[in-house]
């Protein structure tokens, strides 16, 4: 915000996307909101559940199997009869007598089988949640990016796109690394819990004696990561101020070496350096110390379960296989905190993503449609009337003042005026990305607020500066995905404009793929591809905004004929920048301040001697320099 | 590889005894780690005998977590530590290599090449100190100790252990290769994601004009589920490989189950010795399920180490090594003599080809031009950002390398055609070369830049942050600023390499008329495009394919009707559309 006060100018508004991040990392309502997502494959999830109850308790009859099974009742001969064995010691028993084998063997083949099981089960387990939390993660970002998509144009003049677009990437992700987490977590908690039971039915004295290491690993773990949360934070910065520091330098080399700055600049990085190094040593400090600690816990357990266990089995009150088993749970008993100080992190980070995406999801700003919107006829006339239009973007900054003017069926219109004397907010207007309700525009005399934008916008081609290229070949970016523009017609319409000389050069013709943002191909032959693109729709009304940027004379010829060929019997308005435009249109509309100021034929308007004559005449007087750099020399 | 890794030697061998401690220190944890079964044994065998005594063995488990706590902390401290420090001087030497190269270097690499060896490789490099020698040195210990505790306990049954590790470091390995190669798959489709939101979204007007939002929505949809299906693809390779691992392993536990089970029935083994033996052969196991990862840090911080060191081991592009016979100031006498140039790297054609200039004290020279015709190499080579061949060009009478390259650039200053500021206050951009500059002199040269009215008009004024982070200027404003950041040293010898280029007419006039006040008496040269900024100057340089063709006053040349004269000509009458825009703004 403080940035925003610097720069009026170019003030955005942000507070509606950092507004009220609670930061909580449980925030219950938020998850109630995440599982609306979840709920077209709750079938999928409801399986995974069993399935990891499944897993956790084949796990944990791994240990029970040696401890009670092979220790205790075969190589000690206990008795089976109060141990919570699961049946283990009489499935063994009974397969030894049935199969007339060794009991150990016996133990061994049922000891294989349930590890296999095991090892089967929670892989299942795995997949399936993963597959039902991944296909409501994909919905989630589905539904957003469509959302972001239809959002007005008003929502994108105040928002900055890299913070709407990291909702769709970063934040959907951090979801995704939750699933990673969360999966690790249950696998780990389950298993605790199965564990967990059967050692209070075997001794509850020494099961509570070793609960008592869970809140000193779990204060430990709260404690070592608030303090490496910091340093974390902090070794990040450091880092990325060095990266920051090294990459301007690259940059600005030949102003450091002429400036003489290297030593200088040499004992900055140096600062920068150190202080990193200093943060990545606390942290590694602290990190060394927590990892010792928590491995130390588990030959702590093991001590006192031979300690207190030993005077438990010469007293009769809990079996050797009982006591070996203890030792055996002791890591399923840790492992859980320790994962929870490591993913806390990745929860915190998930529940913050999750509350912008829902914020970005709550952004409702829509372009008012008519609730009985009019059906167009098949071909409209292309008349355009504009009568006392008002309008601004804030309320207190009046962009356009009783605009009124009318544009003949297959009239060409071209609008001059200084920057930011409304052009182009006239056509936001004409293709409604706006809302307007001081004044009108009629087309073909009907109400402009009474046509559904969808249905207007097909029937006014617009033309902007910055060319948009969709990734996809050319044809597809000429058809734009109307099935009713053949190829054939698409080859018409770049024929008729010009553009198939340079589209037939190209390595695939007409399936030549073109990049993001169309960066294979010059500003004039992107121009020329616009207009193609127009052609081939067939709009009644064609709004083109004359790019500034200079053009080789050559394609500059090839566009001005183009340029002909498109306002052909169409109603056209050209916000022109070029005096050959101009004197090719019908008709001047000069615009200074949102107001019309003179409207008439070139001539008309010369002869006024107002300020069209001004701005003709300075044009002539001003000289322009060869901009171009000089490339050989530069890197 | 090895070789490759051997370079780093001298970064490692700073700090050897350090990492020899670390190494040894883990050593002794492994040790007293190894000790907690053994005693876990004994305990066990004394109660199955029905002996209550355990104290001895419980003291010694304590014993053996205390003395492991303190060693192994301080063995990770050392280790770790090591690798930062190795970071840190790679750091360190990159940076200093990096500030000695010139445009040869930057024409060679990308400054993202340097940056991804600056970040990437260096934290290879970390990482294999740090983890890697943590993990292969854990991996011997584990080995030495796990195995001769097994083979004190039972030499048989520990050879019947040995079958499965290969097998197990095999799998490992391969399973590490697939994830890697999953891992990279998410991650370009996550780029692939990110590329057609931002595509989408900075189109945005277009897509609705067009009335595309279905069409995109759709195609959003593919990209989506080809993420979804990389995520699900990875996912399942490590869920396999978390249910694949531990079964591996698990032929190990029922050979001891089984075998070790007859052991004990047999009364060779004792049910103490049989739990140990499941601590130990997890010890061992766990070396071969990481040794994959360890070998791959080897080879990639390798990779690493080839790609730093071809930049770091690199000479200075512009050697500095003056006989230093030549003057503290200069008075201003530039000459030029036969000089041609060509770039070594690119197998171009003659840049320069044989120029002979005289500049005096005191002069003004303007130097004209097609784009590609050497103006700029001409300057450049002038103040040694390329190396013209010795004797060519001479300032003062004494030949440009003679000078020391700090005392040449401040005495001859250069303001670059590219207008580059660093992300910095506006106020230490002016003063980059000189940070202790007077207030008032900063000001001076902003005024005489035509920057002051600018400077005012922001806030914070001199203080404004510029660039991503702060403020953006306007090319004009940026142009102004490095001319001021010229303007400001007041050297013997100004030279600007189109500087005038995004500033106005106007503007121009007013900088100009400030530079002859300023430049009285000194020696300015300035590289221009238009007549009406280079006919000020007392004479005029017009080069053409790397040669000078014409030289002479305004007038001289006029008269002559040559190239300039033709330049003159069409400049006078050719008027050009696209400033329409720019004439009618109001300013």
């Amino acid at each position: 915000m403080a940035q925003a006060q610097q720069k009026p100018k170019n003030a955005r508004d942000y507070s509606m996307f950092d507004a009220e991040i609670s930061g909580a990392v449980l925030n219950l309502a938020l998850l109630r909101r995440l599982l609306r997502w979840l709920k077209p494959y709750r079938v999928t999830f409801g399986i995974s559940a069993i399935l990891v109850i499944l897993a956790s308790t084949l796990q944990v009859l791994l240990p029970i199997i040696m401890s009670l099974v092979v220790i205790g009742h075969i190589i000690r001969g206990e008795s089976g009869s109060i141990t919570p064995d699961m049946g283990m010691v009489d499935l063994t028993d009974w397969m030894a007598a049935n199969l007339s084998v060794h009991p150990l063997l016996a133990a061994c083949l049922i000891y294989s089988v349930v590890y296999v099981g095991w090892a089967f089960v929670s892989h299942a387990h795995r997949m399936t949640l993963v597959t039902s939390v991944v296909k409501g993660l994909r919905d989630l970002r589905q539904d957003l990016f469509s959302h972001l998509e239809t959002r007005p144009s008003s929502f994108y003049d105040r928002v900055a796109v890299g913070r709407v677009m990291t909702r769709v990437t970063n934040d959907i992700e951090a979801l995704y690394e939750l699933l990673r987490g969360i999966g690790t977590l249950i696998g780990e908690f389950v298993p605790f819990f199965v564990a967990l039971t059967i050692m209070l039915s075997i001794d509850v004295p020494l099961t509570l004696i070793l609960l008592l290491a869970l809140p000193i690993m779990g204060s430990a773990t709260y404690f070592f990561r608030r303090a490496t949360r910091q340093l974390f934070r902090l070794v990040r910065m450091s880092l990325s101020s060095l990266n920051q520091n090294m990459q301007e330098n690259l940059a600005g080399m030949q102003v450091v070496q002429l400036s003489d700055r290297q030593q200088h600049n040499l004992e900055r990085y140096t600062g920068i350096n150190e202080q990193n190094r200093g943060y990545e040593v606390k942290s590694a400090r602290v990190e060394t110390v927590y990892g010792a600690f928590t491995d130390s816990m588990v030959s702590i357990a093991l001590g006192t379960i031979v300690w207190y266990g030993g005077g438990a089995v010469i007293q009769n009150q809990i079996t050797l296989g009982e006591m070996i088993l203890f030792t055996q749970f002791i890591s399923m008993m840790f492992n859980p905190i320790v994962v929870l100080g490591e993913q806390t992190n990745v929860l915190f980070r998930a529940m913050a993503s999750g509350e912008r995406i829902f914020q970005a999801l709550d952004w409702d700003e829509v372009i008012h449609e008519p609730e009985t919107p009019v059906t167009l006829p098949e071909r409209l006339k292309g008349e355009l009337e504009f009568r006392q239009l008002n309008f601004g973007y804030d309320a207190d900054v009046q962009i356009l003042k009783n605009v009124t003017f009318t544009i003949q069926p297959g009239e060409k219109l071209a609008i001059v005026g200084p920057t930011g004397s409304g052009k182009s907010t006239l056509i936001r207007l004409l293709s409604r990305f706006y809302d307007f309700d001081d004044g009108q525009i009629y087309l073909d005399g009907m109400d402009l607020n009474r046509i559904h934008s969808r249905d207007l916008r097909k029937r006014i081609g617009v033309v902007l500066q910055d060319f948009h290229i969709f990734s996809g070949t050319i044809y597809d970016n000429i058809a734009l995905g109307d099935p009713a523009i053949t190829r054939e017609m698409a080859a018409l319409a770049a024929r008729r404009v010009n553009a198939d000389d340079f589209i037939r050069s190209l390595p695939n013709g007409y399936d030549t793929e073109l990049s993001e943002r169309g960066q294979n191909l010059s500003q004039g032959q992107r121009q020329l591809l616009a207009f193609a693109r127009v052609l081939a729709a067939d709009p009644e009304i064609l709004v083109l905004d004359e790019a500034t940027a200079s053009i080789d004379t050559e394609t500059e010829l090839l566009i001005q004929d183009a340029m002909r060929t498109l306002t052909e019997g169409r109603t056209s308005i050209l916000i022109a920048h070029r005096l050959q435009t101009i004197q090719e249109a019908d008709r001047v509309l000069v615009l200074s301040h949102g107001e019309v100021i003179e409207l008439g034929t070139h001539d008309e308007l010369l002869a006024n001697k107002g300020l069209y004559y001004t701005l003709h005449s300075l044009q002539f007087q001003e000289t322009d320099a060869d901009h171009a750099d000089d490339t050989i020399t530069d890197r | 590889m090895l070789k490759s890794l051997f370079r780093l030697r001298f970064f490692v061998g700073v700090y050897r005894w350090r990492l020899s401690l670390g190494i040894l220190a883990f050593g002794a944890s492994r040790a007293f780690e190894a000790t907690v079964p053994l005693a876990l044994a004994v305990g066990i065998d004394r109660v199955a005998a029905g002996n209550a005594d355990v104290a001895g063995p419980v003291a010694v488990i304590f014993g053996a977590v205390l003395g492991r706590f303190a060693v192994v902390s301080v063995a990770r401290y050392l280790v770790r530590t090591t690798g930062l420090n190795v970071a840190f001087d790679l750091r360190q030497s990159l940076y200093n290599a990096l500030q000695h190269q010139g445009s040869g270097f930057f024409n060679r690499y990308t400054i993202g090449d340097m940056m991804t060896r600056a970040v990437a490789d260096i934290s290879l490099i970390q990482r294999l100190i740090s983890m890697g020698t943590i993990l292969l040195v854990i991996l011997i210990y584990a080995t030495v100790f796990g195995f001769g505790c097994m083979l004190y306990l039972s030499p048989s049954l520990t050879l019947l252990l040995l079958p499965p590790l290969p097998f197990i470091f095999l799998y490992a390995r391969w399973s590490s290769h697939q994830m890697a190669v999953t891992s990279k798959d998410v991650q370009d489709r996550l780029s692939d994601l990110g590329g057609h939101v931002q595509e989408n979204l900075s189109g945005i007007r277009t897509i609705q004009a067009m009335v595309q939002e279905e069409n995109e929505i759709r195609r959003f949809g593919e990209t989506n589920q080809a993420y979804a299906d990389a995520f699900h693809r990875q996912a399942r390779i490590n869920s396999l490989m978390a249910s694949w691992m531990p079964l591996l392993a698990a032929v190990c536990s029922v050979t001891i189950l089984g075998y070790g089970g007859l052991l004990v029935l047999q009364g060779e083994l004792t049910a103490g010795e049989l739990t140990a033996f499941f601590y130990y052969v997890n010890m061992v196991v766990q070396p071969f399920r990481v040794a994959g990862f360890v070998i791959s840090l080897f080879q990639r911080a390798a990779v690493a180490s080839d790609r730093l060191f071809e930049v770091i081991s690199l000479d200075p592009e512009i050697p500095d090594n003056p006989a230093d016979t030549a003057p503290v100031t200069v008075k201003g006498d530039i000459e030029i003599s036969g000089l041609s140039y060509s770039y070594p790297v690119e197998q171009r054609a003659q840049v320069l080809d044989n120029i002979s200039l005289h500049i005096r004290p005191g002069e003004s020279v303007s130097i004209m031009g097609r784009v590609g015709s050497g103006k700029s190499t001409l300057l450049k080579l002038i103040v040694r950002l390329l190396d013209p061949p010795r004797g060519s060009v001479k300032i003062d009478g004494h030949d440009i390398q003679d000078y020391p390259l700090s005392r040449l650039r401040s005495q001859v200053a250069l303001v670059p055609q590219d207008p580059f500021l660093f992300g910095e206050p506006l106020g230490d951009n002016l003063t980059y070369d000189d940070p202790n500059r007077e207030l008032d002199r900063i000001w001076d040269a902003a005024t005489s830049a035509d920057l002051k009215n600018t400077i005012e008009g922001f806030p914070e004024q001199l203080d404004t942050l510029v660039g991503e982070r702060g403020v953006t200027l306007s090319g004009g404003q940026k142009q102004r600023a490095t001319l001021a950041r010229g303007l400001i040293r007041h050297a013997p010898v100004l030279i600007l390499d189109d500087c005038f280029s995004s500033v106005d007419t106007e503007t121009e006039e007013h900088i100009l008329s400030e530079l002859k006040r300023l430049r009285r008496g000194q020696t300015t040269v300035l590289v221009s495009h238009r007549v009406s900024t280079a006919r000020h100057s007392d004479r005029i340089v017009m080069m053409d394919s790397g040669r000078i063709v014409e030289v002479g006053s305004h007038d001289e040349l006029i008269a002559r009707g040559g190239l300039y004269a033709e330049l003159e000509r069409i400049q006078r009458e050719g008027a050009d559309d696209s400033d329409y825009e720019l004439a009618g703004a109001p300013s």
